[in-house]
């Protein structure tokens, strides 16, 4: 899953050598993850943040959500770590769902999880367009399987 | 919205480690409690945390620590705070590989505290003085609570005394709570008029099955792991015993305990991934699924509303021609001359099965292919000829459905038929929607129990004592219900006021207001200030789970553990049977003079009969009896705790567990299974038949059927302090069809106002293909609302319970529209 995003990345981007240098982590902006231009409904982007083992996904949900950015307020991404036992959720159909317990979870409300087994909605991925591009640059929620949304190992 | 953290404090090495269960759901998943100072959390080294677990490296998914947002808080403990975390146990054989659900996994954040929503929790009695609920210390409630109730029973008599009491398992219930509430209410004070908390009398709700010598909680977990057809009917265990089917059922539908049935197995059995037969009017999250991996494996039966135990005989018709009983068990193991009642008038062994089969599509609905089907995957032999292990598991949509009795009979008679008892795999029980913890005196009364509703609603009864129970929104026919149970507290209210309301001789002045007019004084037992308890004179805090010891079983494994204190509760809270004891004392009652829950747990344990038996003759103990069992082995078993029935060997004295029942014997006083001969379908009851006739029937074109939500456990007494849910389920909603969505131009998120004669209630719109065109599911309760306004008073006469699934409504959106948090997107789609 790294590999296939960070070169999901450099596919996308062309950027991703050089901002790859810095170390990762909540409060640094990832690499541009796709361009804003180019995300489309129905097409979503695979990358990883806060570091290459928390797969996200980035999605154009096609009509204004709360928190949504870009100019029609649709763009939206989170962790795609189901909150329940940290199995990687699949799009379908609009929606998020877990192929292990079944949990499902609504892009457009949040991340709520409105049916299933997980009992915190999935974390969501701050975004903000630099230059045209998509970044990510803080993570609201904890990512499954971590005490600390800060770098691996950090504790507090 | 939700507030998110980005960091969780880990537990130290030195935490507290306390192992409990689940006090929510039937399932009865295990948890570990960790608790430890604030100041002194531990580091992401395995050395570092008491979970032994490397933090450096994200957890692996299925396999790593379960530790999410929602399973860490602060409390206090003994006066100070702590880290609570409150985590799906490592060792657990119920919910394997740390598995849980979106009940289970908050329970940490319904601890109480003062700074959190749970503030909302009582942490004093409350007197109504004048008209206000006032705070008092505990000596004036049980002194005044002593002396209505004595006075009441002096002057009335003990018919005059009225109760609705939990007699459940899990939080807030158990051994030691039940034991306590039921040695007072039957023992010493006689009463009669006692309901059980969620529905209007003391019944079994599976008398059709215990009078035939089959207790409901005979089956075991690992028999949903091995069985070749699982008939959940009624049952939607993914939603409401939700790690039970994801530990359980799930793998045996996906193949993965394979291995388990070849060592269970007969030499040569065929071994196949699980049939899964759903009869449910309703297409269920746990149907859905299974389709989603296999659909040829699914069937759905869909029985017209009331109708199940007429489709459970023509299924055991279709098992008796096609010669797949099981002869044999029925020659030996039958009492005398029942098995022919039941060929005679359930089977209906002298028509033709033709005509059988087409009496039974008529009043079910149900196709003759789909009756056929469902009997050769129940019954027909697996390829090589050994018997189908099929194991049924039923709940509330066949036990609160249209004559329980005849209905619960019918079912287990249909397992019994094919020999579908006492092997690995197979049985047919309840699922359970609570846990289980049933240890009393024998109630009183007769058999069927007098109506409690409705002996209340008459302006009988003189004092009505609710004991953890909200029947304002869980009693048939509610709107009408706590319209009068309101009117009557209010009217005793009025009358103390009337000459100013004495301070010094109370209690004589409610026994004299109560002996004019209607009045009714009311105490209620609560962690929280519920609807019921806002009408209440007296209000009594009650301790809740982890704040009080407690001992509980599930129903899936009759799995027998301890669910320790770990919190402070809420000032001034105790547990209900210390509130009893005090109460019992207080009227000068002999043996109540327990120090602690378990003391409550051995004298309890100690009014089982005399458990110091062989295998064969324990076959015949109450499911639930544990006499012998202390705290100490049971902290010693932990997450293993012991299946109940438990026995003392006779020679050595071993406490000895029981793991599947009736191989041998059935649990009659004789042994032997009794058959039962179903009534002729009588056609719908009068108080459903008005609405399917003349212009009734024009108003009210829809039936309603209800059911639950995963994240709101009961009530959401707790639930509705936990943001995430309420943002999920926000307001009571009504699934509808497409279809009638269309022709009545509603969208998801539109608001309605539902109605019929008994009552109306408002929800919110969402459009799902779960029930056909012309029903719709209603959520049961909600915070803000409830569908039993609009169940009828219908009681099945033989047991007195209601028939809460079905009844006939009509519809009408209400104008405008308000914002919503709820996810729109269909909640049946897998």
């Amino acid at each position: 899953m790294p590999d296939l995003d960070r070169r999901t990345w450099i596919k996308l981007t062309g950027l991703a050598g050089a901002a790859l240098a810095s170390k990762p982590g909540v409060g640094v902006a990832s690499p541009p993850i796709a361009r804003l231009a180019e995300l489309k409904p129905g097409r979503p982007v695979p990358f990883s943040y806060p570091d290459a083992a928390s797969p996200c996904w980035l999605m154009r949900l096609g009509a204004p959500t709360a928190g949504g950015i870009g100019p029609d307020g649709d763009v939206v991404a989170y962790s795609a770590l189901c909150t329940h036992q940290g199995c990687p959720v699949a799009v379908e159909d609009g929606r998020f769902i877990c192929p292990c317990h079944y949990s499902q979870f609504d892009p457009a409300r949040g991340g709520q999880c409105y049916q299933g087994v997980a009992s915190t909605p999935l974390p969501r991925v701050q975004l903000e367009v630099r230059d045209g591009a998509i970044v990510a640059t803080g993570m609201d929620g904890l990512v499954w399987g971590r005490v600390d949304d800060g770098p691996l190992g950090g504790g507090r | 919205m939700t507030r998110r953290v980005d960091h969780l404090p880990l537990p130290p090495p030195d935490a507290r480690v306390d192992q409990t269960v689940c006090q929510y759901c039937t399932t009865g998943c295990g948890y570990t409690v960790y608790t430890w100072p604030i100041g002194r959390s531990g580091g992401p080294k395995p050395a570092q945390n008491a979970f032994g677990a490397d933090f450096t490296r994200p957890q692996p998914a299925q396999a790593g620590v379960v530790y999410t947002e929602a399973m860490h808080s602060v409390a206090l403990q003994d006066g100070r705070a702590v880290h609570v975390a409150v985590v799906p146990a490592a060792d657990s054989p119920i919910n394997r590989k740390r598995d849980h659900s979106s009940r289970g996994g908050t329970q940490a954040r319904a601890t109480f505290a003062a700074d959190r929503p749970t503030r909302a929790r009582l942490t004093t009695p409350l007197l109504r003085i004048g008209d206000t609920l006032q705070p008092i210390p505990w000596d004036e409630a049980i002194n005044l609570l002593a002396a209505v109730v004595g006075g009441v029973r002096a002057r009335f008599g003990s018919d005059a005394l009225t109760a609705k009491a939990f007699d459940h398992g899990g939080g807030g219930g158990g051994f030691e709570n039940n034991f306590a509430i039921g040695r007072l209410l039957f023992d010493d004070l006689e009463m009669r008029y006692v309901a059980i908390h969620n529905r209007p009398a003391y019944n079994s709700e599976v008398w059709g099955s215990r009078d035939r010598g089959v207790h409901e909680l005979h089956y075991t977990a690992e028999d949903a792991r091995l069985c070749d057809t699982l008939v959940l009917w009624g049952a939607n265990p993914y939603e409401t015993a939700s790690a039970f089917y994801t530990s359980h059922m799930l793998p045996n539908f996906t193949g993965e305990t394979a291995v388990e049935k070849r060592a269970a197995f007969d030499d040569g059995e065929a071994i196949a991934p699980l049939r899964l037969v759903v009869i449910d009017p309703r297409a269920t999250a746990s149907l859905e699924i299974a389709r989603r991996i296999d659909r040829a494996r699914t069937l759905h039966l869909r029985p017209n509303p009331g109708t199940d135990y007429v489709l459970a005989d023509a299924i055991a018709r279709v098992v008796y021609e096609r010669r797949w009983h099981d002869a044999g068990m029925i020659e030996r193991r039958s009492a005398d001359g029942t098995f022919d009642d039941y060929a005679t008038k359930s089977l209906r062994r002298g028509t033709a099965l033709d005509g059988v089969l087409a009496d039974a599509t008529r009043i079910t609905g149900v196709p003759r292919a789909q009756i056929e089907q469902a009997a050769a995957w129940m019954a027909e032999p697996k390829p090589g000829g050994a018997r189908r292990r099929t194991l049924t598991l039923y709940e509330k949509g066949l036990i609160w459905n249209y004559k329980n009795y005849d209905t619960i009979a019918a079912a287990v008679q249909l397992a019994v038929l094919a020999g579908n008892i006492g092997r690995p795999g197979t049985g047919c029980g309840r699922q359970g929607g609570h846990q289980e913890g049933y240890v009393r005196p024998p109630y009183p009364g007769e058999r069927p129990p007098p109506n409690v509703d409705q002996y209340l609603i008459d302006g009988k009864g003189k004092l009505f004592w609710v004991i953890g129970t909200n029947p304002y929104r869980s009693t048939p026919r509610a709107q009408a219900y706590r319209k009068r149970i309101h009117a009557r507290t209010q009217a005793l209210t009025t009358a103390l006021g009337r000459a100013g309301e004495s301070a010094t001789r109370r209690a004589d002045a409610i026994v004299d207001a109560l002996a004019e007019g209607d009045g009714l004084f009311m105490v209620v037992n609560e962690l929280y200030l519920t609807a019921t308890a806002a009408d209440a004179h007296l209000v009594l805090p009650a301790a809740g789970w982890g704040e009080a010891d407690l001992t509980s079983i599930n129903c899936n494994s009759r799995l027998l553990r301890l669910y320790p204190a770990f919190v402070d509760p809420p000032g001034e809270a105790k547990p209900d049977w210390w509130i009893m004891a005090r109460v019992a004392r207080a009227m000068g009652f002999d043996g109540y003079g327990w120090k602690t829950a378990e003391d409550v747990f051995r004298a309890g344990g100690e009014s089982f009969p005399d458990n110091r038996v062989d295998a064969v003759a324990a076959e015949a103990l109450p499911a639930e009896t544990y006499a012998g069992v202390t705290y100490a082995e049971l902290r010693e078993r932990g997450q293993q705790g012991i299946q109940t029935p438990v026995r003392r060997d006779p020679k050595t004295g071993a406490l000895v567990g029981t793991t599947r029942r009736y191989s041998a014997r059935f649990g009659s006083s004789d042994g032997l299974f009794h058959w039962y001969g179903s009534d002729p379908w009588p056609g719908y009851p009068p108080q459903i038949q008005k609405y399917l006739e003349g212009a009734r029937a024009k108003a009210h074109p829809f039936w309603l059927t209800t059911g639950r939500n995963q994240f709101l456990w009961q009530t959401g007494y707790h639930d509705r302090h936990q943001p995430a849910k309420l943002d999920a389920v926000p307001l009571p909603y009504i699934e509808l069809n497409p279809a009638d969505a269309e022709r009545l131009k509603l969208g998801g998120g539109d608001l309605v106002e539902v109605f019929n004669d008994e009552g109306n209630a408002a929800f919110q719109v969402r459009v799902l293909d779960s029930t056909p065109p012309g029903q719709i599911f209603a959520l049961q309760y909600h915070p803000k609302g409830t569908a039993n306004a609009l169940t009828s008073a219908y009681t099945d006469p033989k047991t007195t319970i209601p028939w809460y699934k079905a009844t006939r409504v009509g519809l009408r959106k209400l104008a405008g529209e308000l914002p919503t948090t709820a996810s729109l997107l269909p909640a049946n789609r897998f």
